[in-house]
């Protein structure tokens, strides 16, 4: 989330910081990154699945969409901040792309 | 696990339940039913409906007949195969080409026969689209229409119930051994209710993730395949599934005579999955560029990718077998993948057994949604208990106590008493679909705004009763039918199941009426399941 103040890492105090609910910011990187992650993912798996007659391939990269999206919409919460579960799952999805770039059809590698 | 997280869960498992278990209700009753979508199909069709079935090639002569003379049957024609033989009877649909893709509602049916000199009859249908509706109900949660926006709605409640499910299981698992298993009963009703919540969303969770899951993709395939389409597959997933290439008007006319006859299809499909149970032909665009005929049917060792079955493809002139992708028995490791994820939703494998254990399922995660709201309820007028005097209860406890009441008995007694009118419509009524949509609604809505009038307290009891009424209804009219032929019921002993199983579930409910009776005039006076408490502000 750009603009976001940078969080003070909590440096080893003897009470844990508490859980932020965050709610509207974690859930919408849970619906947001979470699809975007899965799609990213189900692309993946066509790459890996090339050989395959389209017909099939692209019904299990569909079939892996939901599982992948609503597993991250559904663990999001077990992040401690609203920043955080967008910074992770951003880089996540970047780490993703860039290895689907790699891997993709007709891509570099 | 820390204290804040199970609270966060705690709070994600409240909202999403709350806001999806009534819809989710209505999904897994109408599901239940769905099972037995086939058996509840034969026992609402009346005895004159119901053709003797002949040798299999005997139909040959109709559907060669028939195919050459209606250019439009849809999505192709169906006969019905019993064994080694036919049902004598065409049937297929034309549905309005402004429909959505799945809404069968606006469909015309229409069927064709052969009359006594052996000439094609064609006659459009009225079929009473009973289960077709509980279906429907099932597939967009108590919506009258499988259109793309009521699946849309499905879709979102079913993420929900995704997310419901992970994050029950989060707040369970600290405790999970120490609770599982443990069931108290005893003067706290809500531990009780707790314990058999959790025991039951525990022992049923693979099947509840698997609905979840698969439900979310029926809702909303076609817009992940086309977000898909444009950035995975670049346009060869549409590709795929374009029409047949070439000009349509180059191809050779083709004479449906010169057909294979069923039993030779049959044979091929046979010999291409050795086991494989036939149940009916499919027969599309024979006399165009690209004709097939499908051979439906299920391998009672395999598992069938829908809930009719599977099919082999077949070329019905040259007899090439063109696809046996779908073909139960004989699918390759990743079309058998494919299947098994709606196998798993359809109960289309393991036979007679997985039927009844996914009814049993089906109607325990119904009572799960139930009994979930209902802890909702009381979790709330717990915190607002203090001091000797009656409390003021919250609104939105009473509010939702009367709809959940209203809502899940409601659906039950609609679907019991639309179901009971099957026997008692035909022939008295002409549009047979639309009453069977009107006596479901009709009950519905009355049943909500009687448990709003009454609030929960009162109108459990009496919509208890009325659901065992209706449930009642099915196995009495079939006995009237038996009993009194010329009053327009029948029965069949075949599908005595059907009203066995009603009866079962009218006994059942008498007894929730009577236990819900006792606990509203002798229960906790501050509970919103009190009438007491009503009769003491009064006076």
């Amino acid at each position: 989330m750009p603009g976001a103040p940078t969080e003070s890492t909590p440096a080893r105090r003897a009470r844990p910081v508490p859980i932020r609910p965050d709610w509207v910011s974690k859930t919408l990187a849970g619906v947001l990154l979470g699809l975007s992650l899965a799609l990213t993912c189900s692309g993946l798996l066509a790459a890996l699945l090339i050989g395959m007659p389209v017909p099939v391939s692209g019904q299990l990269a569909m079939w892996l969409v939901p599982p992948v999206w609503l597993g991250v919409l559904s663990f999001v919460y077990f992040f401690s901040s609203g920043l955080r579960a967008w910074l992770w799952l951003g880089g996540v999805n970047v780490l993703a792309l860039g290895i689907w770039w790699l891997v993709r059809p007709g891509g570099v590698a | 696990m820390r204290a804040d997280f199970i609270r966060i869960y705690k709070s994600v498992h409240t909202w999403t339940g709350i806001v999806s278990g009534m819809a989710l209700f209505i999904a897994f009753y109408a599901g239940a039913l769905t099972v037995f979508k086939e058996p509840i199909r034969d026992w609402a069709t009346p005895p004159a409906a119901i053709l003797q079935p002949v040798p299999m090639d005997e139909v040959q002569s109709l559907i060669v007949q028939t195919l050459a003379n209606t250019p439009a049957t849809g999505r192709g024609a169906v006969v019905r195969l019993q064994g080694d033989q036919a049902v004598p009877r065409l049937e297929w649909t034309v549905r309005d080409p402004n429909a959505d893709d799945h809404d069968d509602s606006a469909a015309r049916h229409y069927e064709a026969r052969l009359d006594a000199a052996g000439k094609v009859q064609v006659s459009e249908q009225q079929p009473s689209r009973l289960v077709e509706f509980i279906d429907v109900l099932h597939r967009v949660v108590g919506l009258p229409v499988d259109s793309d926006p009521n699946r849309w709605v499905m879709g979102v409640i079913s993420a929900l119930y995704f997310v419901a499910l992970v994050s029950g299981v989060v707040v369970l698992l600290p405790s999970l051994v120490k609770d599982f298993l443990a069931f108290r009963v005893g003067r706290n009703l809500k531990r009780m209710w707790l314990d058999a919540h959790n025991v039951v969303g525990i022992v049923s969770l693979p099947f509840h993730i698997v609905m979840a899951l698969s439900a979310v993709v029926f809702a909303f395939h076609d817009q992940i395949y086309a977000v898909q389409d444009q950035l995975v597959h670049e346009g060869r997933w549409a590709q795929a599934f374009a029409g047949p290439r070439g000009n349509p008007a180059e191809a050779p006319a083709r004479n449906p005579a010169e057909m294979l006859t069923p039993t030779k299809l049959v044979r091929i499909a046979e010999v291409a999955s050795p086991g494989f149970e036939p149940s009916g032909l499919q027969y599309s665009r024979v006399t165009g560029p690209r004709p097939t005929v499908r051979v439906w049917g299920k391998h009672p060792e395999g598992i069938s990718p829908r809930a009719l079955g599977g099919f082999a493809e077949i070329d019905p002139y040259s007899g090439e077998l063109l696809s046996a992708d779908y073909l139960s028995g004989a699918q390759s490791t990743p079309n058998l993948i494919i299947s098994s994820f709606f196998a798993l939703h359809m109960a289309s494998f393991g036979g007679l057994a997985v039927l009844w254990l996914y009814f049993l399922l089906g109607l325990a995660g119904a009572w799960l949604f139930y009994g979930g709201n209902l802890l909702w309820v009381e979790t709330r007028r717990k915190a607002q208990r203090r001091g000797a005097d009656m409390p003021v209860q919250r609104r939105d406890t009473a509010i939702m106590a009367a709809a959940t009441v209203g809502v899940c008995l409601g659906c039950m007694a609609g679907i019991s008493l639309t179901m009971a009118a099957a026997k008692w419509l035909p022939g008295r009524v002409d549009d047979l679909a639309a009453w069977h949509v009107g006596i479901y609604y009709g009950v519905f809505f009355a049943s909500v705004g009687w448990a709003f009038c009454r609030g929960a307290a009162r109108a459990a009891v009496s919509l208890l009763w009325l659901t065992a009424a209706c449930t009642a209804a099915i196995p009495l009219s079939s006995l009237l039918g038996w009993l009194a032929p010329g009053s327009g019921s029948w029965a069949d002993g075949a599908l005595l199941g059907v009203d066995l199983t009603a009866l079962a579930g009218a006994l059942a409910l008498v007894w929730m009426a009577r236990a819900t009776a006792r606990r509203v005039r002798n229960g906790p006076q501050d509970s919103v399941w009190s009438v007491r408490r009503r009769e003491v502000a009064a006076t």
